[in-house]
């Protein structure tokens, strides 16, 4: 037998029955189930189960979230060094990221996991793996130079406020990591806005270490040239080599992980596309109003839909099923009104200049009311049966 | 002949279709009639231990309708009832004679089926004890005789994807079928007759007969998913449905005089075409699978069927024995496997690349978690249900809101359950709100 099976096994009994570490059940059994995947037998029709569970849903989420975590990582490196004026090679500037990046996604799971596991060990149920997620996703919507304590404030709140207070995974309509951030966001604002997005105080006229959204043109000037200028060109927010949250600044690697999301059908196109479409004829809208030629306004489609972190949030926040709609129309709207939202934040409010974020938390709160009005319109459209 | 277009369903191929070949059983020492796949009945015993009965005597009654009784599907002396938890009956075992000694019952000429009063037919097929053949929506409840439903179904296959083949089961009984279709038209203008596409090409002989052509996944032949598409008024559901192997029982006992006794089943396990065998009604489990020397899990049905130990006998509505294998192995990063011969419903394993037959076992694979609101169940409910939003409803014991959603259209076909990844049970869930609601009404 695995030796590794037989330790697990042998310390089984200190976390159950009268064991002395019965208290800490919840996590001996998680450490379990990961290794070694359950397989009890069904006790009700159907006798016979899908082989997918939700480990593995989650774990899906975490595959598609690798490329723009690596990408990230190394895009924390590459920017110190843009702001030194120095050009690091990809192995230099991935180690130097690495050491800004990884501390704040181990205090992510760290804390996040704490709560979790006292959650559980309370309430006496077994920890879910949605916290796998919330506690990648949220660091991923971070500044690489955000204190650690703020992430752990941050992600408590997430996950206690955001999740835990209304019964734990599955319960919570807002989503955790988003709360999480939102609670950042309004708390510290200094460590959220302004030239946070960069890890080095710029050695280089030019670079203020601000996102593309805060760009504003001078008088006269057209909001596209003024972003050019600024090194946003479109190209560049495209593939993500400018300064941002640590995962959402490169719009392809978030098109590549919604669209592995989208093929194994644990994200519902349905909000994604939806948002994307609602993105375009806003932005489209807003592009034919005259005037206004020097702000994000006047940005069009193509320069909303690469800036800023439309495309992480509606392919991974939104798309998390708990806070999302559960019916198709609902999801349709859902995603439509996430890009509306958005676009109308970012060009009306510019105290708030990223509006993804209070678009998907205003949308997570309106879920189940679309829910609502889809169910009641299907069940009218029933042939009564009582 | 039409076809009803379903879109939703169980999809994969599985592994184990029998063919066609048929294999007469042995004569079993003991046979039983057991009460556990009889819906909502309250039984009374009409016979004790010892008590010598002959092949048509009524073994219990069903205490909510005196006359509907279930009868001795052979001779010989009631060796043992058998109860369960509190008390409930499970099952009245038979030990068999040699000889059969059947109770006469009264014939009908055959030419008299459309001049001869209703309720002499009713009468006679209660006294036989073949009455409950017929079920009513929405909870398939034995049919009330004095109704006049506006639809009858038959299905030409069974519970299971490996229910028998129609073409087997009607073999050699042409003459009874059309008789059957006769006496339902009696009972109801409207009379649907639905065949799984595969099926069809063997039934040459019957194709006149087959007024809908349902797809080839299960459960698109279950009488409630036809039922489903074909109703447009809030009258049809009160429709009946009726098994074809049944409406032959039917046939050849008002027009023998004798309770037929012979059932067809199949016995599948996996990568074995086991064939059809032909035995008696409820001969006993152990019998039918004979040796078994893998891990097997015997169910009268993988998706909607009962669990049957060894011990156990085939029940009076059952034709089919699943045996699925029932590996416990924990798998040391088994979340995570490509999984190239997984079955699943989602696109998360490789295997949903490739059309290989799949073979289903009988584990949860995964622990049960909160509803996600992922909509795997929605996604793969025949009858556009949202299993997830009626399991809601109904744990706030809000009934009135699970009716409005369809909870009565629910056809306990399982795959909601099936295809959860929370490893929610939902059909034992929406199946308690429909028996409370039943019982409600009673």
């Amino acid at each position: 037998m695995n030796p590794f099976k037989q330790l697990i096994d042998s310390a089984e009994k200190h976390f159950t029955g009268s064991g002395k570490l019965k208290m800490l059940e919840p996590l001996f059994d998680a450490t379990k189930t990961f290794f070694f995947f359950p397989s009890h037998r069904t006790r009700h029709i159907p006798f016979a189960r899908d082989s997918l569970d939700l480990k593995r849903f989650m774990s899906f989420v975490i595959i598609s979230l690798l490329p723009v975590l690596v990408f990230g990582i190394y895009n924390t490196g590459f920017q110190e060094g843009l702001a030194r004026g120095e050009s690091y090679s990809f192995g230099h500037a991935f180690l130097l990221g690495s050491k800004y990046v990884i501390p704040i996604i181990i205090v992510s799971y760290a804390v996040g996991f704490f709560w979790e596991i006292l959650f559980a060990s309370i309430r006496k149920h077994k920890i879910s793996e949605g916290l796998l997620v919330t506690g990648l996703l949220f660091p991923l919507t971070l500044p690489a130079t955000i204190p650690l304590w703020q992430v752990a404030l941050g992600i408590s709140f997430g996950v206690v406020i955001g999740k835990e207070v209304f019964g734990g995974t599955g319960r919570n309509f807002l989503n955790p990591a988003l709360t999480g951030r939102a609670f950042l966001f309004f708390s510290y604002p200094v460590s959220m806005s302004g030239g946070v997005w960069v890890t080095a105080k710029s050695a280089v006229d030019g670079i203020s270490g601000a996102t593309a959204l805060s760009v504003l043109a001078p008088e006269g000037e057209k909001i596209s040239s003024a972003l050019s200028n600024s090194g946003f060109t479109l190209s560049k927010l495209f593939f993500g080599f400018v300064p941002g949250s640590i995962g959402e600044t490169s719009a392809l690697l978030c098109i590549l992980g919604a669209l592995f999301l989208i093929i194994t059908r644990i994200a519902n196109f349905r909000i994604i596309i939806g948002g994307i479409a609602g993105l375009i004829v806003t932005s489209v809208i807003f592009y034919l109003v005259p005037g206004h030629s020097d702000s994000w306004m006047h940005a069009g489609p193509l320069y909303h839909l690469c800036a800023g972190g439309f495309l992480f949030g509606i392919s991974f926040m939104a798309t998390d099923p708990v806070s999302a709609p559960g019916t198709n129309p609902g999801r349709w709207i859902f995603g439509f009104l996430i890009g509306f939202l958005t676009i109308t934040i970012r060009v009306a409010n510019p105290a708030f200049v990223e509006g993804t974020m209070l678009a998907i938390l205003f949308m997570n709160v309106f879920a189940p009311l679309l829910d609502y009005g889809v169910i009641k319109y299907k069940a009218s459209k029933r042939i009564p049966n009582v | 002949m039409e076809n009803i277009k379903i879109l939703k369903g169980f999809k994969p191929r599985l592994a184990g279709m029998p063919d066609i070949s048929v294999i007469q059983a042995e004569a079993p020492e003991t046979i039983a009639v057991p009460a556990m796949d009889i819906p909502y009945i309250r039984p009374r015993l009409l016979v004790k231990e010892n008590d010598l009965v002959k092949t048509g005597t009524p073994l219990f009654c069903d205490k909510r309708n005196n006359c509907i009784v279930y009868t001795s599907p052979g001779t010989g002396i009631v060796k043992q009832i058998v109860f369960g938890k509190r008390r409930r009956l499970k099952e009245v075992v038979i030990a068999l004679d040699k000889k059969d000694d059947f109770i006469r019952f009264e014939t009908l000429p055959r030419d008299s089926i459309n001049t001869i009063p209703k309720s002499k037919i009713v009468k006679l097929l209660q006294e036989g004890g073949l009455w409950q053949s017929f079920r009513e929506f929405p909870f398939k409840d034995t049919a009330g005789e004095n109704r006049r439903p506006p639809m009858i179904i038959v299905s030409l296959n069974g519970n299971d994807p490996f229910s028998p083949h129609p073409e087997v089961v009607l073999e050699n009984n042409k003459d009874y079928f059309e008789f059957g279709i006769k006496l339902l038209k009696r009972f109801s203008e409207q009379i649907i007759i639905t065949s799984r596409k595969s099926s069809l090409e063997k039934l040459n002989k019957f194709k006149n007969h087959i007024t809908h052509i349902v797809p080839d996944f299960y459960p698109a032949w279950d009488p409630g998913v036809v039922l489903y598409y074909l109703k447009k008024f809030p009258a049809e559901n009160h429709s009946w449905c009726i098994s074809v192997q049944h409406l032959i029982l039917v046939a050849k006992f008002l027009l023998t005089g004798i309770y037929p006794v012979k059932r067809i089943i199949t016995v599948t396990r996996p990568n074995n075409k086991k064939p059809h065998v032909v035995t008696r009604q409820g001969a006993p489990v152990k019998d039918l699978v004979g040796s078994l020397d893998d891990n097997l899990f015997i169910t009268t049905g993988r998706f909607n069927g009962r669990a049957v130990g060894r011990e156990s006998h085939m029940g009076f509505f059952e034709n089919t024995l699943a045996l699925i294998p029932d590996n416990q192995k924990e798998v040391l990063f088994g979340f995570i496997q490509p999984g190239l011969t997984k079955p699943t419903a989602s696109r998360t394993f490789l295997s949903c690349l490739t059309r290989a037959p799949k073979t289903l076992d009988c584990n949860l694979h995964g622990e049960e978690r909160a509803c996600i609101n992922c909509g795997y169940c929605t996604n793969i409910c025949p009858n556009d249900l949202a299993p997830s939003f009626i399991m809601k409803a109904l744990s706030s014991d809000d009934i009135e809101d699970a009716l409005s959603y369809g909870l009565l259209d629910c056809c306990r076909c399982g795959l909601c359950s099936y295809a959860c990844p929370s490893k929610i049970e939902l059909t034992e869930i929406l199946s308690h709100g429909m028996d409370a609601h039943y019982k409600d009404k009673e």
